[in-house]
């Protein structure tokens, strides 16, 4: 990309899904390694080594500013299960917190001119059912195998269709609001740049496009990624706290 | 790659990748942490601990002084009134002597008094009868021997003295 580039603006909308990097096949299945995994391997370093640094030498007394954060980090992901998924489940708060780490970071890396990780479907797909496997396999233990089957046809067998349909919509449900909405987001940004510089195509600089989409941006990337993280989350552990209430 | 697919490759990796990140919130940031409160939950036990037993021993000096304290008044009390008993009985003791040493010197004032009297007694008696001798010589005139006339006056002293 030239400099030049930079002035004419955005000229073009591409509505495509992540780049293929590299693409090999093992017994025949065709593996994709994509933007959003070489995406996701920087985030996961980078949360790697925060944590590292936040946690590196904590103290019982006169803590360091660092350690303040990563106390508090613990504490407010500890206060969101006990709250939501009540007491005696604190074992889930790690992977709460990097789920929500993971997604809200998703989402943001758009902030770097980068792809979100999660305007990729399959990414989010992936987290939906990850939920909705521990949600069967937490209803599973809960109730017995025999009670878990016995589950689909209450109240009557007639209802079984429904039940079934309502189980698979959780993970459809779940990763389709939290991929449409980043997903959609990022279209808008991109349909905004485009618009910007539609406007001042005759001068040949795109001066609009600086300073706008930051507004816009507040709400589509900040205050959408930092929304569906949390739902994504809170609809993870209503479920399965849901799924340990025997029937 | 189509807008909305789905991805096998991506499936499997985001899989991996959400187990990693997993792992790294599990034991660099929970597990580390836990371990720090529960620590710092230990070591405020035992700080609360450690007050207590300070107390405590704070509480069994303050006793033992107390009653230290007490021991001392009582013994103060007991020597005080065991000097007082002792000055008494050497008061009384020497106001004892004094009195006994007063009674000797009387006996002895006494016994001198009577020495000196019978003495006197006895010189006036030999004073006496040789003046009587010496008169009776005088007026007699060897009528009778001088050793007679000694001896009738010795009887009739030592009548008179029985008589005294």
């Amino acid at each position: 990309m030239h400099i030049s580039d930079f002035f004419k603006g955005t000229t073009e909308i591409n509505v495509t899904g992540p780049k293929i990097i590299a693409s090999f096949e093992i017994g025949g299945v065709t593996i994709n390694f994509t933007e959003s995994i070489l995406l996701s391997w920087i985030i996961i370093g980078a949360v790697a080594l925060l944590l590292h640094w936040l946690t590196k030498d904590l103290k019982t007394k006169g803590i360091s500013k660092r350690q303040v954060l990563a106390e508090m980090a613990v504490q407010t992901v500890y206060n969101l299960v006990d709250d939501t998924m009540g007491k005696g489940n604190r074992r889930f708060a790690p992977y709460i917190g990097a789920l929500f780490t993971f997604s809200i970071l998703g989402s943001l890396i758009s902030l770097l001119g980068l792809r979100s990780v999660t305007a990729d479907f399959s990414v989010v797909l992936t987290w939906a059912l990850i939920t909705f496997i521990w949600v069967h396999y937490t209803k599973i233990r809960t109730n017995g195998f025999f009670g878990y089957l016995k589950g689909y046809a209450s109240p009557v067998f007639v209802m079984l269709p429904m039940n079934v349909l309502s189980e698979v919509s959780l993970p459809v449900s779940m990763s389709i609001r939290h991929f449409g909405n980043i997903a959609s987001g990022m279209i808008i940004s991109g349909l905004v740049y485009f618009a910007l510089t539609s406007i001042t195509k005759s001068i040949g600089v795109a001066f609009m496009t600086i300073g706008i989409p930051a507004v816009l941006s507040l709400y589509f990337d900040l205050f959408s990624s930092f929304m569906q993280a949390f739902i994504f989350i809170m609809l993870t552990m209503v479920n399965v706290s849901n799924a340990a209430e025997t029937e | 790659m189509d807008f909305l697919s789905i991805d096998v490759g991506t499936i499997l990796f985001t899989l991996i990748n959400t187990l990693l990140i997993f792992l790294a919130f599990k034991f660099l940031l929970f597990k580390r942490v836990d371990a720090m409160l529960e620590q710092r939950q230990a070591e405020l036990a035992a700080t609360y601990a450690a007050a207590d037993d300070a107390q405590n021993a704070a509480n069994a000096d303050k006793e033992q002084y107390a009653k230290l304290m007490q021991d001392a008044k009582e013994e103060t009390a007991r020597i005080i009134s065991r000097a007082e008993k002792q000055a008494q009985q050497k008061g009384d003791a020497i106001v004892e002597d004094a009195r006994r040493e007063a009674l000797a010197v009387r006996e002895k004032a006494d016994r001198d008094i009577a020495r000196e009297m019978s003495q006197a007694k006895g010189e006036l008696q030999g004073e006496i009868s040789a003046i009587a001798m010496e008169l009776a010589e005088k007026i007699m005139e060897k009528e009778i021997s001088k050793e007679d006339h000694s001896r009738l006056i010795d009887e009739f002293l030592e009548e008179m003295g029985d008589k005294a």
